[in-house]
């Protein structure tokens, strides 16, 4: 038998290639599915600012004020020498609460989940309370509201000197 | 005339002969010849137990799904010859459907045949359940069936956003915000805290599932466009395979179910 | 009076309880529910009590919500398919108990007829009147299409469609990630492993009960209490803000209703060994860690050697079968659980972690 080990594989290097080639294989397709994956997250959408300037403390008397509700989802709340920024989407599942003055309480009206005016939630389904964005002042005086960065009470950050303006 | 009658005539034509390649259904070898050879009758076999065939024990409710199935298919075609997938454009479309297009029952056909297509579903189940027709042969085609059951719910839910009303928006911001409480997946979901590196949150409102699904933060135009592809493309091609494997399995394992 | 009567009664807090004896009943007596005489009497009452129901101008315009209309459908046709269940199996069973076998086994039905006419010919029909039933519908009523969408303005009530208003009516009781991701995921788990959990042979091809019992319970009352059920009051006793309304009250949006709920940390802690809440998260809810991980631990191997039942259980399904089938059923039964506790004890979490969004 003029058997050329040279040429062709033998028994063992043959499994091998075969694992290095499935290996590969896997590979390959994990990797084309994960950028599939990765498209369905686009890189810019076109959402409403994230930041915005809010005037002057002065221009908010002491309770809730909603001018700016509908454009950015926020509730500037002056009590108790402080002012800030309430976001206004539902911890629950994401609706829109509204202000109650009468009773003094945010009522979510999708299940009914009911905050105080601190955010603080007391009522209803909801987990925990709204959530709160950074406010600052610009040199100029104006405030400015950042809704990327988040405060939470339930892991004390409304403590956190950024996530509210002393007036 | 004497002789052949009209019908006789026509069916001697080579137009019609090309066509059905056999003689009426009157005889046995004639209706054993038109179902097994016409491509949307051999779906079914050629003979079935007396059982099988009573609406008494078939209840017909997976039938009547998969009709209604392919009536959504049509009139949902229809529709989307007038409906554009735009926060602009999508409302007024709805209201043109009615009002500036002949037969406007199309969308409440489609509306209603899809709420019909969910209770339907719903019974067929039950009656499967009840006859114990999950039981071996058939454990994996029931299994298949309850992965339609889910695509079927999806595609009712990912249509209901289509009108871009206040009814729609606001039962996807519900039923989006559930996503969001996936565990780990979801960034108000369990576990979704332990996700960070110091302040670096690695699970948040711009990277979770919820994201996915709607292509932004909340409910908008680019959730539309992907519920309209979901609905229209994506979710049919995917309940369209399955449905082929439901019924071919429904024959491998031996036909309807009948006692042993 | 009358009308307060059920008002008061359909309150989920009573008509849950009713609903679920009204289904143990069902099962126990049902060779006598699954006769045509009952069928008979059942209409013969139900159609004056119905009149009078749609004669209240409060419960009529629920009713005549246009997605409202599939929710009825759906209930006559549950009703009804339920009923006739019922009778075929009655039929059967009394069959079988002589010695005979089901009707489905006989051989005259066994004997095979052709699809062509038989079949083909039913479908035809069954496409025919669905058809004609979808365009009549179509006609009569309008599809809804409210305002155009407004992201910073919810309706109240905001509710999902009507499909999923089981699992909505979850979310009172439950967290989102348990009554809209964990919950619906083993509800699909679970119904993919129904044949590979019930191995009992009996049964297959046709209509019984007394041959599947147990199968047969735990599926109809996840089915027709758990699901249905909950759908109905999704539907017609949710109103704004998601408050509890009876079928003839007038859905009015300042009806106030208390809803202070506390956790099981709270009431172990504070009122009981009144200590206040301690800092440490685990410590706070040790007790809530303790018994959920007890009911789903420490319970099916105790049911496994304690009770009749479940050594029988064990024993006909083996170690891998028994502890799924458990696990599926003592989440099912998490929501009834979940309910009485909040209704008896106000309690809002057995596990109140929001530091970790981790709410039970």
């Amino acid at each position: 038998m003029s058997f050329d080990s040279k040429q062709s594989l033998n028994r063992r290097e043959f499994f091998s290639y075969l694992t290095v080639g499935w290996v590969m294989f896997t590979a390959a397709t994990s990797g084309i599915l994960a950028l599939c994956f990765r498209f369905t997250y686009p890189n810019v959408n076109f959402e409403p600012e994230m930041e915005f300037v809010a005037g002057t403390p002065s221009d908010y008397p002491a309770g809730v004020d909603e001018r700016w509700k509908n454009s950015y989802g926020v509730w500037m709340v002056k009590q108790e020498g402080k002012l800030i920024a309430l976001s206004n989407i539902c911890t629950h599942l994401g609706c829109i609460p509204n202000w109650l003055p009468a009773e003094l309480k945010f009522k979510c009206p999708c299940h009914g989940s009911g905050y105080y005016m601190s955010g603080i939630n007391f009522e209803g389904p909801t987990p925990r309370p709204l959530e709160r964005f950074k406010v600052g002042l610009q040199p100029d005086g104006k405030i400015k509201v950042d809704k990327t960065k988040v405060y939470r009470w339930e892991k004390g950050e409304w403590d956190n000197p950024e996530s509210f303006l002393e007036v | 005339m004497s002789g052949k009658g009209i019908a006789q005539k026509v069916r001697d034509t080579q137009v019609w002969k090309s066509i059905f390649r056999h003689g009426p259904p009157d005889n046995a070898r004639n209706r054993a010849a038109v179902v097994a050879g016409n491509v949307f009758l051999h779906l079914h076999p050629i003979k079935l137990k007396k059982s099988g065939v009573q609406l008494g024990y078939t209840w017909c409710m997976g039938g009547l799904t998969f009709f209604i199935f392919l009536a959504l298919t049509v009139t949902g075609l229809l529709l989307m010859f007038y409906y554009r997938p735009t926060a602009e454009y999508a409302y007024n479309d709805i209201i043109a459907l009615r009002e500036h297009v002949p037969l406007g029952i199309m969308r409440e056909i489609h509306r209603w045949g899809a709420h019909a297509m969910v209770i339907t579903v719903w019974i067929h189940m039950f009656r499967v359940f009840m006859t114990g027709s999950y039981k071996p042969p058939r454990e994996f085609n029931w299994g298949v069936g309850v992965i339609l059951l889910v695509l079927t719910l999806l595609l009712s839910f990912t249509g209901y956003l289509l009108p871009w009303d206040q009814l729609a928006i606001w039962a996807i911001t519900v039923g989006s915000g559930m996503a969001k409480a996936t565990p780990f997946m979801g960034n108000a979901g369990p576990g979704a805290m332990l996700a960070r590196i110091g302040d670096f949150v690695m699970v948040s409102d711009k990277n979770d599932v919820r994201f996915q699904l709607l292509g932004g933060r909340f409910v908008g135009e680019p959730a539309l466009l992907r519920f309209y592809i979901l609905h229209c493309v994506f979710i049919p091609l995917v309940v369209g395979v399955l449905i082929a494997v439901h019924f071919w399995r429904v024959r491998k394992d031996g036909g309807i179910s009948a006692p042993l | 009076m009358l009308r307060e009567l059920i008002n008061k009664l359909s309150d989920p807090i009573i008509s849950f309880p009713m609903m679920t004896f009204a289904f143990y009943l069902m099962l126990k007596h049902y060779k006598t529910v699954g006769t045509k005489k009952f069928a008979y009497w059942t209409i013969a009452i139900l159609i004056p009590v119905i009149v009078w129901f749609l004669a209240d101008p409060n419960f009529f315009s629920i009713i005549k919500t246009p997605d409202n209309i599939p929710i009825i459908i759906l209930l006559v046709l549950v009703g009804f398919f339920t009923w006739f269940w019922l009778y075929k199996a009655a039929l059967n069973d009394t069959r079988i108990e002589e010695g005979l076998c089901p009707i489905e086994a006989t051989p005259e039905e066994r004997e095979k007829v052709w699809v062509w006419p038989n079949l083909v010919y039913t479908e035809l029909f069954a496409i025919i009147a669905c058809t004609a039933f979808l365009i009549v519908w179509a006609i009569i009523f309008k599809a809804p299409l409210e305002e155009s969408a407004n992201p910073t303005w919810a309706p109240n009530p905001a509710k999902a469609p009507w499909y999923f208003l089981g699992l909505q009516e979850m979310l009172v009781y439950f967290d989102p990630w348990m009554a809209g991701v964990v919950l619906p995921g083993l509800i699909v788990a679970g119904l993919i492993a129904v044949p590979y959990i019930d191995t009992n042979p009996k049964g297959n091809g046709y209509f019984t009960f007394k041959e599947r019992k147990m199968a047969i319970s735990a599926f109809l009352f996840g089915w027709l209490v758990l699901w249905v059920y909950l759908i109905i009051v999704g539907v017609f006793l949710r109103g704004p803000n998601w408050t509890f309304y009876g079928p003839f009250e007038y859905w009015d949006f300042h009806k106030v209703v208390a809803s202070f709920n506390i956790n099981l940390s709270e009431i172990i802690w504070i009122k009981m060994l009144g200590t206040g809440l301690p800092k440490n998260l685990v410590v706070r809810e040790i007790f809530g860690i303790i018994l959920s991980l007890s009911y789903i631990i420490v319970i099916p191997p105790w049911a496994a050697k304690a009770t009749k039942a479940g050594r029988k259980l064990i024993q006909d399904l083996g170690v891998t079968r028994y502890y799924i089938f458990m696990f599926l059923v003592l989440m099912m039964t998490s929501l009834p659980i979940k309910m009485i506790l909040r209704w008896l004890f106000s309690l809002k979490y057995i596990v109140a972690l929001p530091e970790w969004e981790l709410n039970l």
